[in-house]
């Protein structure tokens, strides 16, 4: 049996192979020293690489992954089992061909099945080893070669790949050619013996046949919608590279065989002998647990008449229909062997988390407390592994908390993995604009506040029966208050079981806020990190003006490229401050890495874009150190693999609030020892690694012990309203774990009576009620329930979106000329919000024109197009808040599609499964870096690569929205008219005031010098420079006119009707106080609107808006004309409001009372917007500390009301004396004649 | 499919390695596969790594002694029926070589 022999021989000859591979791989281990701690560290990747890929995606990305693979190849020199199983060939084919030429990997190929040659073979079957894929690939390089101009198919065809395999020799193909020609002949003269016998060796049929010539037919037979593999899976694409191969693998043996196959008898074949009675002669198929019930004996038969033709050579005849049957069986079982292990391999890596060990303690815990709490570090498997324990203990309805919105969805995704989907839709998650909830589902992850919201229609959660709360040592504002909740309610709800997990981090504050609640310490899995303290020398610090100095940062990268071979793998992560110094040290560290060509440098901050900050984890080249200088993003938000060193400035810049200038103040500190170990542990997460700490051990142990909660540091409006939406009477007196301090929560209290949210007994009112039930600010809540009562819904929406998410400007869009005069059309001079509503209607306009083109319009422009896709979410959202509440009014009816619309939605549906399915594990492409990394070169690799994803936003972007219409309505806020747009500052006004600024007398109006603002609270403001204005200051000049007398108002000032306030959403302090997102506003209009205080002189000449702003008039009459209409507005605008909000309590009532609201709320637009452009003359300024002195004649000197006031007398017939200023009260607003 | 509407799947424990999952199906035809049978009665879930309607087969009884067992490399092996490895190693020389070159290849690793 010759040929059983070879086979034999060939098993030998490759588990020699494997042998001699382990002892180069030995000896290579020798050479280098450092090897204990590059094999955990390579372990700890690969392991981590595992868990984040799962294989299908690795297949599917193979192309990517093969990079990767090549790159890390050097340092994953111990290899271990799993992967050396699958990888031994794969390695062997990057040296012979991918390695010698690297660039080849980065051409983009034509065909889609080219890509099938630099896939990972993802077989090492029943010994064909790496030795047969060896000469495979060689083969297949020179038929790459070969066939790159084609460009075509590129799927072998036998005769070629068997010539190509001789070699090169044009005469050695010839004869090589006749040869297997020969060889056929005889082998289809055996076969023909063996006719009608089907389970025979059929590997004899000629490897030589052109199967792709039949792939049409073959795809007929096997891969039809019933088929085994469906056609464009990637198993599909799998199997053809498997088929390739297997083929390759035939003719090379024919070849080595060549005459002296000999054919075994009959009996001897099927001979069962034995107790077990298994047939004496091997076959693979034997071994395969399967098979199929295609193509049908029937269509079998079609194919056997063909052999008899004589013209088989190239036919399809059954016996090659049955051979091409058997590869795909082999496949099959390969296929499942593989798929196998990876369960296998699955149960193996959760056995071993370290958090395994603690299951039954953890599960007895639970059952036995109401409250407990996990605490383990880095790595231990807690956010993963606890929900399942408890699921399989029998807890259902679990819900899990995260902070961040991304966890909750990687997590769902890896519970699902983990479980095998045993649970099916059991495990979903839930965030603001995405849910994946079912009736079915058990085990939910949500956002803290999520969950905070669900407690408004459900105090006591009675959905959930286990609550996790995840990451609470992070102290953010949502989950301390959960706590607190949570805490009051473990009275209510004794069935509710509570698990609070943290980092190893203060355990005993949370262990102690609830009674002692039992505690499981969990160890982390970190390497060791060695601790090197290198304080800054005193030149080098700077001060807090210069930038900073960049070469303490650059001597450590010298450091690491002297100590460190860069055969070593390890990255390195700098963590700063803030924004401009990571510019500065970025900027330094390119230049060195230019010298040395061994570092890619990338920052890494919240306000590059997605694409920018997702190239964090794409991988480097071999020999060269990714350097990312990132803010405290990478210190638990983002997570890095591969990081090895450590350089951390000690620094971090926090924002706080200063609640009396309503001022947010983004300050530089010591970080705290908790983040400083924090910082320090993300080097040890892949493997041993190196901690460079700039500042001395002192410093170390003088900063804080812990980080300040957020509670202490932010606006509490927000908070405030939630608590008293939730009933709680005492909101002074809410046990939080950690209080904030008192007066912070005056103001709020204060800032919501302010706003109407509160009434003055601290009750919800209506407004306030409808606030608590929006996602948003209250500045902006406000604004939408107003925008409301005007018809001008659709731009207040759009504004309202684009203030609350993240600016859509990247941080380039500032620095960038092209981006600047690209985006020069849609810059409004009204102000930013108008800017912002400009880009997202002309965006709208891009998606309903084209579609995928609107990404390279964003990019041009330096726009961030996943904040518009948010934005429209948001818009969305708002929306249907705002109908459900009946606040919409007339609803728009519904427009129907037509029916060539449906039919191009439904395609469209199908192309989003089709997409999803195709990036459903695909996420995270990490791609290769290139080294010499410029702004520019990459962003056509960019577009293509993310293409799917893009796509796929796109198309869930035109489903869920209406873009025709969408696209009607952009058109409208385009053609705005000057007095539509002076009512919609106006509707914007009523949530942001008084977030006004009046300019300073000194204002040069020139773009080289800061403009000077003075807001009531905080004088000396000036314009932030990515804002409108900062370009444009000269349409904020003040009007020039007439000056009054001196006499009348003892102060200078131009007459005019055009003065004008700037409005702004937020202020900001860093190294200057920054008036945020600004807009103009007609001032005496906007502030008689508004203003809490308004007292006149008893002529009305002179007006005092809130104690700040001087408005004169240069007679009685002019302010007899304005005040009575302001006077007649304010009381309508608030009896709509008070209407519409009825209203919206009722349920849906179209009643008489409907349509008295429409009528006065018609009519208060018509008036309002007569006010607005009511031609007034006035002076305006501002109070000095000198005139507040002297403002008021004071309670003492009353005068007796005149008679000749009418006016005001029809307004408030029982106005009575104002207790401090003297005068008459005539509204609660408004004080007459002090 | 009781079982399968309380939520919780059946589950297949291997006699031999301990490893346990639940199934979706026990037999030779599972209802989602269109075109493949099994050739034994076989413990099967739907592969739960690609979205395809696609089966994974757990394990299955061994046809000599007929303890379940699950098809790792080192419990069983399928050779025209399923054998558990101790059936196997029992009867080694009724296997062809091939196979038993396999399994001592196995040993050695």
């Amino acid at each position: 049996m010759p040929r059983d022999r070879s086979d034999e021989d060939r098993y030998r000859r490759s588990s020699d192979h494997s042998r001699r591979h382990h002892e180069r791989r030995d000896e290579r281990k020798s050479h280098h020293e450092s090897h204990r701690e590059r094999s955990s560290y390579s372990e700890r990747s690969q392991r981590e690489d595992y868990e984040r890929h799962d294989s299908s995606s690795r297949r599917r990305d193979s192309n990517h992954r093969h990079r990767y693979d090549e790159s890390s190849s050097r340092y994953d020199d111990t290899k271990h089992e799993y992967r050396k199983e699958r990888e031994d060939g794969t390695r062997n084919k990057i040296k012979s061909s991918s390695r010698s030429s690297p660039e080849r990997h980065r051409e983009r190929r034509p065909s889609r099945f080219s890509d099938l040659h630099v896939r990972k073979p993802s077989w090492n079957f029943y010994g064909y080893t790496s030795d047969d894929i060896k000469d495979a690939e060689k083969l297949q390089k020179e038929r790459d070669t070969s066939t790159s101009n084609s460009g075509g198919t590129v799927i072998s065809t036998g005769l070629r790949a068997s010539s190509a395999f001789t070699g090169s020799s044009s005469n050695q193909n010839l004869e090589h050619q006749d040869r297997t020609q020969e060889e056929m002949k005889r082998t289809d003269k055996q076969r023909s013996e063996e006719q009608g016998k089907p389970e025979t060796e059929t590997s004899s049929v000629a490897w030589s046949f052109d199967w792709d010539r039949h792939r049409y037919e073959l795809d007929k037979l096997f891969f039809d919608d019933d088929g085994v593999l469906k056609r464009g899976s990637s198993d599909y694409g799998d199997f053809w590279s498997f088929f390739e191969r297997y083929q390759s693998f035939q003719s090379k043996k024919q070849a080595r065989l060549g005459s002296h196959k000999a054919k075994k008898t009959e009996e001897d074949k099927h001979a069962k002998t034995g107790k077990l009675k298994l047939p004496r002669t091997f076959d693979k198929r034997h071994s395969i647990n399967l098979e199929m019930t295609v193509p049908s004996k029937h269509t079998l038969k079609s194919y056997s008449h063909v052999t008899a033709s004589g013209e088989e050579k190239d036919e399809l005849t059954s016996e090659r229909v049955l051979e091409f049957k058997k590869v795909l069986l082999l496949y099959l079982g390969f296929n499942q062997k593989q798929q196998f292990n990876k369960v296998v391999k699955l149960r193996k890596d959760q056995c071993n988390l370290p958090i395994a060990k603690y299951r039954e303690t953890i599960v007895e815990a639970v059952r036995k407390n109401s409250v407990v709490i996990v605490a383990g570090d880095t790595g231990c498997g807690k956010s993963t592994q606890v929900p399942q324990y408890l699921m399989s203990a029998g807890f259902d309805s679990v819900a899990v908390t995260q902070p961040r919105r991304i966890a909750c969805i990687s997590l769902a995704k890896r519970v699902g993995y983990e479980t095998l989907h045993e649970y099916g839709s059991q495990v979903g998650y839930q965030i603001r604009f995405e849910t994946t909830k079912t009736q079915a589902t058990k085990l939910l992850f949500l956002t803290e506040g999520l969950l905070l919201r669900q407690l408004q229609l459900d105090p006591v959660l009675s959905q959930y029966s286990v609550l996790i709360l995840d990451e609470v040592h992070e102290r953010h504002l949502h989950g301390d208050f959960l706590l607190g909740v949570l805490r009051c309610m473990m009275e209510q709800r004794d069935d509710l079981k509570l698990v609070l997990m943290s980092a190893t981090i203060n355990i005993n504050l949370f262990s102690n806020y609830f009674k002692d609640a039992p505690v499981i310490q969990v160890p982390g899995r970190l390497y060791p990190i060695q601790v090197e303290y290198v304080p800054i020398k005193e030149s080098e610090q700077g001060s807090k003006s210069e930038r900073l100095d960049a070469r303490p940062y650059l001597r450590i990268m010298q450091r690491i490229d002297h100590k460190y071979p860069d055969s070593e793998r390890g990255d390195l992560l700098v963590f700063l401050s803030g924004v401009s110094e990571i510019s500065s040290v970025v900027e330094a560290a390119k230049m060195y890495a230019s010298q040395t060509n061994r570092w890619i440098v990338l920052p890494l901050h919240s306000s590059l874009s997605v694409a920018e900050q997702d190239k964090a984890f794409d991988i480097s080249p071999e020999g060269v150190r990714k350097c990312i200088v990132s803010t405290n993003i990478a210190e638990t938000s983002v997570t890095i693999d591969g990081v090895r060193f450590i350089v951390d400035s000690g620094k971090v810049k926090e924002m706080n609030y200063n609640s009396q200038a309503k001022m947010q103040q983004l300050q530089e500190f010591w970080i705290s020892r908790a983040s400083s170990e924090q910082r320090k542990g993300r080097a040890g997460r892949t493997g041993p690694g190196v901690c460079f700490r700039l500042y001395g051990e002192d410093d170390y142990d003088a900063f804080q012990a812990y980080s300040t909660p957020e509670i202490q540091r932010v606006p509490l409006d927000s908070l405030l309203l939630q608590m008293v939406a939730l009933g709680l009477k005492r909101p002074r007196e809410f046990p939080f774990i950690e209080a904030p301090p008192a007066n912070s929560i005056e103001n709020s209290i204060t800032f919501l009576k302010e706003q109407g949210a509160l009434s003055e007994k601290e009750k919800l009112t209506p407004v306030g009620r409808m606030l608590s039930q929006l996602p948003v600010d209250v500045v902006i809540g406000k604004m939408l329930i107003m925008g409301t009562i005007f018809k001008m819904i659709d731009p207040v929406l759009s504004i309202a979106a684009a203030l609350s998410v993240q600016s859509p400007f990247t941080s380039r869009a500032h620095r960038d000329h092209d981006a600047m005069s690209a985006r020069k059309s849609l810059e409004s001079d009204h102000g930013d919000p108008f800017t912002l509503l400009n880009a997202y209607d002309e965006w709208i306009q891009m998606k309903a024109s084209g579609g995928s083109s609107s990404r390279k319009w964003c990019k041009r422009r330096g726009l961030e197009e996943q904040r518009f896709y948010e934005m429209s979410k948001l818009k969305k959202q708002f929306k249907e808040l705002l109908d459900t509440n009946n606040l919409l009014g007339m609803k728009d009816a519904r427009r129907e599609y037509s029916s060539l619309e449906r039919q191009s939605r439904n395609r469209e549906r199908k192309r989003l499964r089709e997409l999803k399915r195709k990036t459903q594990n695909s996420s995270k492409k990490r791609k290769l870096l290139k080294l010499e990394n410029e702004d520019f070169d990459d962003s056509d690799e960019d577009e293509e690569s993310d293409d799917d994803a893009s796509k796929l936003q796109d198309i869930q972007f035109k489903l869920s929205h209406d873009v025709t219409e969408m696209e009607a309505k952009s058109n409208m806020n385009r053609s705005l008219l000057n007095r539509e747009i002076n009512l919609l500052k106006v509707i914007l006004c009523s949530g942001l005031y008084p977030q006004l600024a009046i300019a300073d007398d000194c204002n040069s109006y020139r773009k080289e010098s800061d403009q000077v603002f003075h807001t009531k609270a905080k004088p000396f403001v000036v314009l932030h420079p990515t804002g409108i204005f900062a370009t444009n200051p000269d349409v904020l000049e003040p009007p020039d006119g007439d000056t009054l007398p001196e006499e009348t108002t003892g102060k200078r000032g131009a007459l005019s009707a055009k003065h004008q306030l700037l409005s702004y959403v937020s202020l900001l302090e860093t190294n200057k106080p920054y008036l945020m997102n600004t807009m103009r506003v007609p001032a005496l209009q906007t502030m008689l609107l508004y203003a809490r205080s308004l007292d006149t002189n008893q002529q009305c000449t002179r007006l005092i808006v809130d104690e700040w702003l001087e408005f004169c008039f240069a007679d009685s009459e002019a302010a007899e004309d304005i005040l009575p209409v302001v006077l007649h507005l304010r009381a309508t605008w608030i009896k709509v409001l008070e209407m519409r909000l009825k209203e919206s309590q009722r349920s849906l009532n179209f009643g008489a009372a409907d349509l008295r609201v429409v009528h006065l709320e018609r009519l208060l637009a018509r008036k309002l917007a007569e006010y607005l452009s009511s031609h007034v003359e006035y002076t305006m300024r501002k109070l000095g500390a000198t005139d507040l002195q002297h403002l008021y004649i004071g309670s003492s000197g009353g005068l007796l009301k005149s008679s000749d006031d009418e006016f005001f007398s029809t307004f408030s017939k029982d106005s009575e004396p104002h207790p401090t200023k003297g005068g008459w009260k005539v509204t609660d607003f408004m004080t007459y004649g002090w | 499919m009781d079982a399968e509407k309380e939520g919780k799947r059946r589950s297949f424990e291997c006699s031999s390695c301990q490893f346990s999952s639940p199934y979706d199906y026990f037999g030779k035809r599972p209802g989602f596969l269109k075109s493949i049978v099994l050739l034994e009665e076989a413990y099967v879930m739907k592969d739960p790594f690609t979205p395809e309607n696609r089966h994974l087969t757990l394990g299955g009884h061994c046809s000599e002694c007929n303890k379940p067992v699950c098809v790792g490399k080192d419990c069983s092996i399928f050779y025209t029926r399923r054998f558990c490895i101790d059936c196997v190693m029992e009867n080694l020389e009724e296997f062809p070589k091939e196979v038993q070159q396999e399994l001592n290849k196995k040993d050695k690793g």
